[in-house]
């Protein structure tokens, strides 16, 4: 008895102790007089994992009253974990967003600060970024977010897999680009082109650009629209036609891959070509094989009637919750987070394009860097990337549709069919 | 004496009381709220809820995306009670036969080794065994001469399910085979010996001693089984992305998920809860009344 007596309470004693020491850092903070900020972000993937540490220990270290508690998951997590926390009273002080619909949803909520007076207030820090960049967080004249990164979405290719071939001259068709990979697949490429086709988000970086290619702009501003989308056009079909037929040359495995991993095979030079992120410049740039590519803008549809020299991207960046119990606090880590000097760090060391002017440099960056934003300010304008751009429930079924064509599990009319009802569910519910 | 007949009262009633309150507050009222959102549309962004009657029931039954994941659930169920309850006993009665014993600590721990892993490792880990290109199975059917058999595991709509059915099987069996050993621990050595006089061969003893005896457990274990086959979540979240290709692996649990936290219709999310828990009520009758559970 007296041993089972002993062992309860040293047991009780351990658990007792464990639970005291893994208290939540806040309540520790708490205890040791400091204010905590939450802080929740999208990259927990080098080097912007790293990247990102330094900057909350530097923070930290000029600011002893302040301890920010960091937390990340990548991309499509991140966009339906945002959303719980957003629907939940646990919204994180300091927060990324991605910019135009994403961006409106979270705003809808209520519980994103507005950033009207803090602009109003501090002009230096309001005249730091790009003017053009900031829109896309504006709703109704109100701004609820500040970019840090700005985007866009090329077709590249290595420029020795292409010599190889014989290829010289980049497409400026669709057509063109499916000469260029015929030729590829003749001379041993049995895929000239692939995508990480498990990754939703993928799909739908690829189904913006050739929907907002072929389509006139009238055409998709209505159907963008929520209380006017009906997604009847014959043109939808016809997009989504030429996306299989892009996909018949990625080979069997497309729909199981990620775009990282895509991405990996292109840079260890395996691959000939892929439709890539401009920040992910960065990872050709830190690899070792550093494959020698060009890229190009998504050429045009020869039967298209959209402007065929828009570039697919847009700007992420940062949001405020207005729930925040230490609201001056937060607005110190935000400024840190999009300060100049910390944006010139950002390119150093992430090597991606920031909003920031003035950060992005000779110094800081790399050649296909400097291209990358002597592109992005040389097109005719930016179309937002597709999930980001319709209603969620339109995006998925395009998403999750091309998916479906992809792995042979649908055809193209079911597909259409499918985000003609999920639009008319949208529509019923915005104009109810 | 009045007073020891009030306290003969409020004694148990004082012993129920924490269990009661906290099983009222973390079970039944979330269950209670759950049907009441059912009849609501809303969004998980705003505040704003707009009540809709029976609409998302309707809509319950156009939805072709509630068919493919009843599908697919039964699909989960069916293989797990196979597998994990079926074989699971199988395995357990092998390691418990006496010529088995002196292995049987060894395969014990290696068939339970799996279930102290995480089930979001295993989904990861097995993310790597079906890579189609230098993934181990496929590389594996290549180095033994059924390289035709090689595909797209997780990218096919015709196996993304099935793969990822088996890796529950993997991480779960072991499980299941361990309540089993307990069970069947528990069967007096002296039937056995009976049998063994009375000369029942192996198979004849599992069937007639072993199995009427660990019925309590196959009950149990089928329970746990089929209702786990129809709140899965993690591994078609995790191994295909959320059920894809398209909705090829969707589960009842994910479509839930989704349709709450990336569609953003948390009132349709609610009324997807109310079938899983009506068809883990059912099963549970169902399997309660099937083997008369509590007669023993």
């Amino acid at each position: 008895m007296f041993k089972k007596i002993v062992a309860i309470t040293i047991m009780m004693a351990v658990l007792v102790s464990f639970a005291a020491a893994t208290g939540s850092s806040e309540q520790q903070a708490a205890a040791s007089g400091k204010t905590t900020i939450r802080f929740f972000h999208r990259w927990p993937m080098e080097p912007r994992f790293s990247y990102f540490n330094q900057i909350v220990a530097e923070f930290e270290a000029r600011n002893p009253d302040i301890k920010i508690e960091m937390d990340s998951v990548e991309n499509d997590a991140y966009k339906e974990k945002i959303r719980v926390l957003i629907s939940s009273n646990d919204v994180p002080d300091v927060f990324v967003s991605w910019s135009d619909s994403f961006a409106f949803n979270l705003v809808k909520s209520g519980k994103v600060r507005t950033l009207n007076d803090m602009l109003e207030k501090d002009k230096a820090f309001a005249n730091s970024f790009i003017k053009s960049q900031i829109g896309p967080f504006t709703f109704g004249g109100i701004t609820y977010g500040i970019p840090l990164t700005i985007d866009g979405k090329v077709l590249v290719y290595n420029k020795a897999l292409w010599t190889q071939a014989g290829i010289t001259k980049e497409p400026k068709t669709f057509d063109e680009l499916l000469v260029i990979l015929d030729t590829l697949k003749t001379k041993g490429h049995a895929v000239p082109i692939l995508e990480g086709l498990s990754n939703a988000w993928a799909i739908s970086h690829y189904q913006g650009t050739m929907l907002q290619r072929y389509l006139p702009a009238a055409v998709l501003a209505r159907d963008y629209a929520e209380a006017t989308g009906e997604f009847t056009h014959p043109g939808y079909k016809v997009v989504l036609e030429r996306f299989q037929k892009l996909v018949d040359y990625m080979g069997p495995n497309a729909t199981s891959l990620t775009h990282t991993e895509v991405r990996n095979q292109f840079i260890a030079g395996k691959l000939p070509m892929m439709y890539m992120q401009l920040a992910e410049f960065a990872y050709i740039q830190a690899s070792a094989t550093k494959p020698d590519f060009g890229y190009f803008n998504f050429p045009a549809f020869s039967d298209g009637q959209g402007d065929p020299g828009l570039l697919t991207g847009a700007p992420e960046g940062f949001m405020m919750s207005n729930t925040s119990k230490n609201p001056e606090a937060a607005e110190r880590f935000f400024k840190f987070l999009l300060s100049k000097e910390n944006a010139y760090k950002f390119v150093k060391d992430v090597g991606a394009p920031v909003a920031v002017l003035g950060a992005v440099t000779n110094e800081n960056s790399y050649p296909a860097l400097m291209d990358a934003i002597t592109l992005i300010n040389n097109v005719s304008g930016s179309a937002p990337w597709f999930d980001n751009a319709v209603n969620i429930k339109v995006a998925d079924a395009f998403m999750r549709g091309s998916q479906a064509v992809a792995s042979k599990d649908k055809t193209v009319d079911q597909v259409v069919a499918d985000i003609q009802a999920a639009a008319k569910v949208v529509k019923s519910e915005a104009t109810k | 004496m009045k007073l020891r007949q009030l306290k003969a009262v409020a004694q148990p009633l004082g012993f129920i009381l924490p269990c009661m309150i906290m099983l009222g507050l973390f079970v039944y009222y979330p269950l209670v709220q759950n049907f009441i959102f059912s009849s609501f549309r809303f969004s998980a962004f705003s505040p704003e809820k707009i009540f809709i009657g029976f609409e998302n029931y309707k809509t319950l039954f156009t939805d072709e995306i509630v068919v493919t994941a009843l599908r697919n659930n039964i699909r989960y169920a069916v293989v797990s009670v196979l597998i994990q309850v079926c074989f699971g006993l199988v395995l357990a009665a092998i390691l418990e036969d006496r010529v088995f014993r002196r292995f049987a600590p060894l395969f014990r721990t290696t068939f339970f080794l799996p279930v102290v892993i995480s089930v979001s490792v295993v989904c990861l880990l097995f993310g790597f065994v079906y890579n189609p290109i230098d993934g181990l199975l496929n590389k594996f059917l290549e180095l033994i001469g059924l390289g035709s058999l090689a595909r797209p595991w997780l990218g096919s709509g015709k196996t993304a399910i099935w793969a990822t059915i088996a890796v529950s099987q993997w991480h779960s069996t072991g499980y299941i085979m361990m309540l089993f050993i307990v069970a069947i621990q528990k069967i007096p050595e002296e039937l056995y010996e009976a049998a063994e006089i009375d000369g029942a061969g192996k198979l004849r003893q599992f069937f007639v001693i072993t199995l009427p005896q660990v019925k309590e457990m196959f009950f149990v274990s089928s329970v746990i089984t089929v209702t786990g086959s129809f709140m899965v979540f993690n591994e078609p979240y995790i191994l295909t992305k959320g059920g894809g290709p398209g909705t090829s692996s969707i589960t009842i649990g994910v479509h839930m998920y989704q349709s709450g936290f990336f569609k953003d219709m948390m009132g349709y999310a609610s009324t997807l809860a109310v079938v899983i828990f009506l068809i883990s009520a059912f099963f549970a009758v169902i399997q309660m009344t099937a083997f008369k559970s509590g007669e023993d």
